[in-house]
């Protein structure tokens, strides 16, 4: 019996304190040190933002050159069949530019029918805020079960803060939630941590969620509020950070959320700088 | 001969390298894509399976360091995935101290242990210490396809090392 507790004791300490040979470190070493890092990034002392925010834009960067490969071959098969159809395509552009000529005297007097409405009903904000928007390319884009986040080129030199709100092609895909010198973390919406106040087409209130799938959820929906497909969902802007009226997605006939924009195939997104210093909407 | 020596050095590296590239990488093992709740975590499979059988290849300061890499890139906690593949490089060396032969069956159950521990100990510290929400059934899902794939990586890890890297198994 005693000889078997001593083999156990013997085997727990060679395994937590055994060093030598290609293991510099000791196990236990090491778990103390990762606790300390640990507790030194959660409690944020002072010091350990500004080095944090330094390794995430270095790793960032590394991570960003790691996924050349990955990048690249699906790219090439992608180039080589847009290279042979080349001659339909550029029929199709023809006809479209074509179309998008005749439409353009239309948006114009609409563009101008807009800007007087709004004067009328003192949402000029919107506008103004649209003329400092700030491209930014996603360097990162890690799938985890976790976290729905992206990493964006911008960060603390370009102007960009916490809070602020991303977009791509006007429509809503979510937040900063971490910003470094030169990068910056996007938290979309389909993240579980993710809550948004938007208006459904009808003029009801909800809370968007996310569900840490593809699709989010609604919530604090009104009482007897039945949900059909097809119905729009903008944000509200009664947070003060996403501009009201910026289109998310619709619903589906299960209840849930479809998103304009993928949240998987991000590229390029855009960051509304005005929002937040202006500390109102 | 210098050229077999180079060439053995980077079959011993490659489960190291490939623990990095994971980590750094957006190449991932989440396979949401193909089917919603598929997703499994590689990276301990492949420290438990190295630990128990060439320890030396797998150098317990190269896993923190890719542990931290990867709270980087994930955005949780430094140091929080450090932890957790610490629990397994703990387990993964007593059970190799305490065990004479081990077989698929032994290691797929010492394994189940391990990832047990390493979770725990990773989703108390997230859920106490950080402000990230996460559901059970995520858990759930990750700990099962991370089981249930383990043998198949056995298997192919074992391959790889009776054709690249050699057993020094007693």
């Amino acid at each position: 019996m005693s000889v078997s507790r001593d083999d156990f004791s013997i085997a727990f300490r060679s395994a937590l304190l055994q060093r030598g040979g290609a293991q510099k470190f000791s196990v236990l070493s090491l778990i103390f040190l990762a606790l300390l890092i640990f507790f030194l990034d959660v409690y944020g002392v002072k010091f350990t933002k500004p080095v944090r925010g330094f390794i995430n834009d270095v790793v960032y960067r590394i991570t960003y050159l790691a996924s050349t490969p990955t990048r690249i071959f699906p790219q090439v098969g992608d180039n080589i069949s847009s290279f042979l159809n080349v001659k339909k395509e550029n029929e199709r552009l023809k006809a479209e530019i074509e179309k998008y000529k005749s439409l353009e005297l239309n948006v114009e007097f609409l563009t101008d029918e807009n800007k007087n409405l709004q004067n009328i009903l003192e949402t000029e904000y919107f506008n103004k805020n649209l003329s400092n928007i700030l491209l930014a390319k996603v360097l990162v884009d890690k799938n985890s079960p976790f976290l729905k986040s992206v990493i964006i080129n911008k960060g603390t030199r370009a102007g960009v803060l916490k809070g602020m709100p991303v977009t791509k092609d006007n429509y809503l895909v979510g937040r900063v939630v971490e910003t470094n010198y030169l990068s910056s973390r996007v938290l979309l919406l389909n993240d579980l941590n993710s809550r948004i106040p938007v208006t459904l087409d009808q003029g009801a209130q909800a809370i968007l969620s996310g569900s840490g799938s593809k699709n989010p959820i609604l919530e604090y929906l009104p009482e007897d509020y039945e949900i059909i497909s097809d119905i729009n969902v903008f944000a509200s802007g009664k947070d003060g950070i996403f501009a009201p009226g910026t289109p998310i997605g619709k619903t589906n006939n299960e209840g849930l959320i479809e998103l304009f924009v993928d949240p998987n195939q991000l590229s390029f997104v855009t960051v509304n700088l005005n929002i937040q210093n202006k500390g109102k909407l | 001969m210098a050229r077999i020596s180079i060439l053995n050095k980077f079959y011993n590296a490659g489960p190291l390298i490939l623990l990095y590239y994971l980590c750094i990488s957006e190449v991932d093992t989440n396979l949401e894509k193909i089917f919603e709740i598929f997703t499994l975590n590689f990276q301990i499979i492949l420290i438990y399976f190295w630990i128990l059988k060439r320890p030396e290849i797998m150098a317990n300061g190269h896993i923190f360091l890719a542990g931290l890499i990867n709270d980087v890139v994930m955005g949780f906690p430094l140091g929080i995935s450090s932890l957790s593949y610490l629990i397994m490089i703990f387990v993964g060396t007593y059970v190799r101290a305490k065990s004479v032969n081990t077989t698929i069956a032994s290691d797929w159950f010492t394994f189940f242990i391990a990832m047990i521990f390493s979770n725990l100990l990773f989703f108390s510290l997230l859920n106490n210490f950080s402000e990230l929400s996460f559901t059970l059934s995520k858990i759930g899902y990750n700990m099962f396809f991370t089981l249930f794939t383990f043998p198949i990586f056995w298997l192919l890890f074992n391959i790889y090392q009776m054709t690249f890297v050699g057993n020094r198994d007693a």
